[in-house]
């Protein structure tokens, strides 16, 4: 292990360095808001480590790690992300009784594991990366002690993903036993002659290690899980869960088959491709049916990650560019929105009934404008980043000839306006009728206030000049095909 | 010495994944859902060591230790949450959690 | 390789598995035949070295035990790590005996997390 090294591995340090310094915190004195500032330093001190970094493509450390610019970006993503989440987790247990620190030695530790998730190109940091993550997250979600659904829904995602590691783990094993790799760079490389067939163990493997991601990134048939966990799951945990969690799979799936492209093989290929119709359709159609906002969040969510599929259908530049974009918007967008959930709960439970957002408007106009922003986001209408993330799909889409993907998008697109503009809609009715057994809202926090209004500036910014963030989406993008054979 | 040919080792390994599988599915106790995912997860890495013995390398080996470790941890957690669910609705049926809907 | 081969390789295991089969039924069948039969009053009780049970079988265990067992696997796990290293100590050098101390460092501030929270007590 030489100095540069250590300097590239740097950010993973200091994470898991700040979430042994929380615990140590705790132990010698206990105070939630130490506790807190602590976790923020240590996110500030990651996203400098990662800024600092010397960046480029083919930054290996071990045989486990790769820093390049692609792994950079994500980490930074991931660790805004977790800084935003501790903003907001900060003001929502205030609220509730019990002991709240150890929540921020979790939230650290799930961030780590998306970090190394995210830089993995071997399977031993992909398979602890996602335990680490998904272990801190049963924690997370089954976080509110006093709440029977938080407790109901911590176990399911405890089942579920239990089952989908044991399968992503199995499938390693299959593609281990036949092949021999265990790092990405050494796995089957099939373009060179699509015509001859791939071993049958190392499809069953990549088949089974598909569906263990598919249940990670909540696509349709493994999407079950998704409106309960996020319904039951305290609602800055749900911000994580959709955005980091999901984030970290997406650029570990993104990284994965830009190394060994066994998903182009026609029957890997026709599944990604079932799965992002499936996704997109049921995602958007189910929404409408809810009247939980955590549910048609959920739901949109699961729409969200079949638009990605689309992108990520397309192997090369283009398509890896607009996901990438197109995740960072998602990110931003899904904060935003879940972060409103998180900062209007009161005490008692979360704010996430639809009627408990009628006449937010005449009661809280910044909160509401804030609100309809990221909703026009989410539906990709015109000046929000989610517009720019949607055009560029549908290029990407449009450049692979991808052409019954792009007709589902659009269709999906045009269905889920419909629940967007419901939502949207209630906001803005008049305030009465039944507006007595509504809890009082809680005050809104200058962080959270603040961090809100950084998250609509970013978002508008995104929308309306996004020149030069996509070059630089650009360019970390031709990172992680660096060293890859040419097509 | 002769060897035991791979493909042996790993449809025992696929047969105990889907013993695990199948209590899954099928047993509503929450406590036999977790040790039939342990099942799962050993299956895996059964296969690890069979791998492992095929290309005479010791990282399949490696594998297992981390799967035995991840797997701890897993079960220390679901334990945990599995004491507070029985707290809550007094017994280990999991169909019982059904609070959601929809 | 054929399936007849492999049998005569391996025909160890199976006069092994043979011998374990008549040696169970063996001792089974024997004592069956030999030993003496009576039904007496306590003849199906559950012995506990004379002395009469009392009460159920199936009490509640209090969850400490379930802290403690936990504790154990845990840590008991970690250790299959420093085995790991001491059976390569020379190869990984320096590096290696970085890693490990960063390794245990870890595990004390664990333990000292626990020890601070309570975990430890056993109440």
């Amino acid at each position: 292990m030489t100095g540069v090294e250590l300097i590239l591995l740097l950010p993973l340090i200091v994470l898991s360095g700040a979430a042994v310094a929380v615990m140590l915190a705790i132990a010698v004195r206990r105070n939630y808001l130490a506790a807190f500032l602590l976790t923020l330093l240590g996110f500030v001190l990651t996203i400098m480590a990662v800024a600092l970094s010397p960046g480029g493509p083919q930054r290996n450390v071990t045989a486990l790690f790769v820093f390049d610019d692609f792994a950079r970006f994500f980490i930074g993503l991931i660790t805004g992300a977790g800084l935003f989440v501790a903003v907001l987790a900060f003001d929502y247990f205030r609220q509730q009784r019990g002991q709240f620190e150890e929540f921020f030695i979790m939230l650290l530790g799930a961030t780590f594991g998306c970090a190394v998730l995210v830089a993995s190109r071997h399977f031993a940091s992909l398979f602890l990366g996602l335990e680490i993550l998904s272990v801190s997250l049963y924690a997370m979600i089954a976080y509110s002690r006093d709440r029977e659904i938080s407790t109901e829904a911590g176990l399911k995602y405890l089942i579920l993903a239990g089952v989908s590691a044991a399968f992503l783990v199995f499938g390693m094993a299959l593609v281990y036993a036949q092949t021999g790799a265990l790092e990405f760079s050494r796995m089957p490389y099939i373009t060179a002659s699509p015509d001859e067939p791939l071993d049958i163990i190392v499809l069953a493997g990549f088949g089974m290690i598909i569906v263990g991601i598919g249940f990670k990134l909540a696509l349709v048939p493994f999407h079950l899980w998704t409106p309960d966990v996020y319904q039951g799951a305290p609602a800055p945990v749900t911000a994580f869960i959709a955005t980091a969690s999901k984030g970290a799979v997406f650029a570990l799936l993104l990284r994965l088959f830009a190394q060994t492209d066994v998903a182009f093989y026609p029957p890997l290929y026709v599944t990604f491709v079932i799965l992002a119709i499936a996704s997109m359709l049921f995602g958007s159609w189910l929404a409408l049916l809810q009247n939980n906002m955590k549910r048609i969040l959920a739901y949109s969510s699961i729409a969200h990650l079949g638009f990605l599929l689309v992108a990520f259908m397309g192997r090369g530049h283009i398509q890896s560019t607009a996901a990438a974009f197109y995740l960072t918007a998602y990110f931003v967008t899904t904060l935003g929105a879940f972060g409103i959930v998180s900062l209007l709960s009161p005490g008692e439970r979360d704010a996430e009934w639809i009627e408990d957002y009628r006449g937010l408007f005449w009661r809280r106009p910044f909160v509401a404008v804030v609100f309809s922003v990221m909703i026009f986001s989410l539906a990709g209408i015109p000046l929000t980043g989610g517009f720019v993330g949607k055009v560029l799909v549908i290029l990407a889409g449009e450049q692979a000839a991808q052409w019954a993907l792009v007709v589902v998008l659009v269709t999906a697109s045009a269905i889920s306006l419909f629940y967007y503009v419901r939502v949207v809609g209630i906001m803005y009715m008049p305030a009465e009728a039944g507006g007595a057994d509504r809890p009082a809202l809680p005050g809104l926090s200058l962080q959270g206030g603040g961090a809100l209004a950084c998250l609509t500036g970013l978002l508008v910014l995104l929308g309306v000049y996004p020149g030069p963030f996509l070059d630089l989406v650009r360019d970390m993008v031709t990172t992680v095909y660096a060293g890859v054979l040419p097509r | 010495m002769a060897t035991i040919p791979i493909h042996y080792g790993l449809l025992l390994a696929a047969l105990l994944f889907v013993v695990g599988l199948v209590g899954v599915l099928v047993r509503r106790n929450i406590l036999f859902i977790l040790m039939s995912i342990e099942i799962m997860l050993n299956a895996a890495g059964l296969a690890f060591v069979v791998g492992g013995a095929r290309w005479g390398r010791a990282d399949g080996q490696v594998m297992v230790i981390i799967i035995l470790t991840v797997a701890a941890a897993e079960v220390a957690v679901g334990l945990a949450l599995v004491l507070r669910f029985h707290g809550w609705f007094k017994s280990l049926d999991a169909d019982r959690a059904s609070e959601m809907r929809g | 390789m054929p399936a007849t081969v492999e049998i005569a390789v391996f025909w160890p295991f199976f006069v092994y598995f043979g011998c374990v089969i008549v040696l169970v039924a063996g001792m089974v069948g024997v004592s069956y035949v030999l030993g003496s039969r009576h039904w007496e009053r306590a003849t199906g009780a559950p012995f506990e070295s004379g002395i009469v049970t009392t009460g159920s079988a199936r009490v509640g265990v209090p969850a400490n035990f379930y802290l403690v067992a936990m504790l154990f696997v845990i840590f008991d796990l970690e250790s299959v790590f420093l085995f790991a290293w001491a059976a390569v100590v020379r190869q990984v050098g320096w590096t290696g005996y970085v890693g490990a101390c960063v390794f245990i460092v870890m595990m004390a501030a664990a333990l000292v997390y626990l020890w601070r929270v309570g975990a430890l007590e056993g109440r």
